[in-house]
């Protein structure tokens, strides 16, 4: 099976972030800069809004829950408000009406984005929240996602206990084990993992096999 | 034939339309966890069998053996099927939580089991915890955003709303150019809808 390069996405996204503290140092702080960090910061936008795009086509493609981008997270939060605090200036100024709408669609487009790409990991945690809180894919959620997945977790096995095993008898009630002979876990629901995914080729590979 | 009745209740979810939920069916439920109590006892009963015959329970291979094992595979095909069936239909329900909102409609509870109702309600409160955590509001935009603003058609009288900076009063029957993101909440409640000429 192939799995989409995840490393690659964490390392261009700080090698982004490293060039980013060095040409334009306490970015967000200031406001009304001048003219040209004012377009060094719509760049900024621009760059994270691609990796933004690549974090979240990987996270829809792929069938496991992924590494959450905390970084790459809590920037584009930071420039999403930024975005809405230039619109609500232009609304204010009474800026021409194309120019507030065209700011508002990019605004709209990058929220999209982002709830998106936190939603469709959400919906994976829902989804095999007890294998992945009982592998290594548990360091792979955000501190919130953790949070949601145990109180989840711990829903799930109310209603599974109430409806189904506090009525079966003795030796039956485990919900990991089909009975208290299985030597192992066998009731755990896990991530399918053989099955087609979208890739896209980073790099020309002459020959690759598949199947 | 041995756990019949439970591979009932998974065809019936399998039959079932792509994020249909059916009514909770109560009545092979409980006949199934019935049989699961039956088998146990014959399961049990066989168990003693064998040891009131002084034979070792781990090696003997005789029909009360085999007895004994098909009463416990049975019985754990029973409990793989109730899981199944439970575990799926939550899948299903928690879905709702992001299809139409906190809010169930009365002709989807009435499908709903006891457990179940309760597990949409802690469950829909787990998912509010996070997103308030989170101070962004995941269960709009589920879409991508064409245009920022959408015509809506108002199906049912909401009456006087405060949008972005103004008050307009939504009419049944009304029309209006607003921002989609203020349209999408009464959109998932069924009391708009995107208006194409």
């Amino acid at each position: 099976m192939v799995k989409p390069s995840n490393d690659a996405v964490i390392g261009l996204g700080a090698a982004i972030q490293r060039v980013k503290e060095m040409e334009s140092p306490g970015r967000s702080g200031v406001r009304g800069q001048s003219e040209e960090e004012e377009a060094m910061a719509a760049m900024d936008v621009a760059s994270d809004v691609v990796l933004l795009k690549k974090v979240w086509r990987n996270e829809k493609a792929a069938p496991e829950v992924l590494h959450f981008e905390a970084g790459l997270i809590q920037r584009a939060r930071e420039q999403i408000q930024l975005l809405e605090e230039t619109v609500e200036e232009l609304i204010e100024i009474r800026s021409d009406d194309i120019v507030v709408s065209l700011y508002q669609m990019d605004l709209d487009r990058a929220l999209f984005l982002l709830r998106s790409y936190l939603r469709i990991r959400l919906q994976k945690i829902e989804k095999h929240m007890l294998h992945i809180y009982r592998t290594h894919l548990w360091n792979r959620l955000s501190e919130q996602e953790q949070r949601f997945a145990k109180r989840c977790l711990d829903i799930m096995e109310g209603h599974l206990e109430r409806s189904v095993l506090s009525r079966l008898p003795y030796g039956y009630q485990s919900m990991l084990k089909q009975s208290i002979s299985s030597e192992e876990d066998d009731m755990v629901p896990q991530t399918q993992l053989d099955t087609f995914i979208f890739c896209k080729a980073k790099e020309q590979y002459w020959s690759f096999p598949v199947g | 034939m041995y756990g019949r009745r439970a591979s009932q209740l998974l065809r019936e979810l399998a039959s079932c339309e792509d994020g249909q939920l059916t009514v909770f069916n109560n009545d092979i439920f409980e006949q199934v966890i019935r049989e699961c109590n039956e088998h146990n006892l014959q399961l049990q009963s066989l168990i003693r069998k064998i040891e009131d015959a002084n034979l070792d329970i781990q090696t003997t291979r005789n029909a009360d053996h085999f007895g004994a094992v098909i009463h416990h595979l049975s019985l754990s095909r029973n409990k793989r099927c109730l899981m199944g069936y439970i575990y799926n239909r939550a899948e299903l329900i928690q879905s709702l939580r992001w299809k139409i909102g906190p809010v169930l409609p009365q002709e989807i509870q009435e499908k709903l089991s006891y457990s179940e109702e309760e597990y949409f309600k802690n469950h829909s409160t787990a998912l509010e915890s996070y997103i308030s955590d989170l101070d962004l509001d995941l269960t709009v935009d589920m879409v991508p955003p064409k245009d920022p603003y959408i015509r809506v058609k108002v199906l049912d009288d909401i009456g006087e709303v405060c949008l972005g900076d103004h008050a307009i009063s939504l009419i049944q029957h009304s029309l209006h150019f607003i921002r989609r993101t203020d349209a999408e909440p009464f959109i998932s409640q069924g009391l708009m809808e995107e208006f194409i000429e």
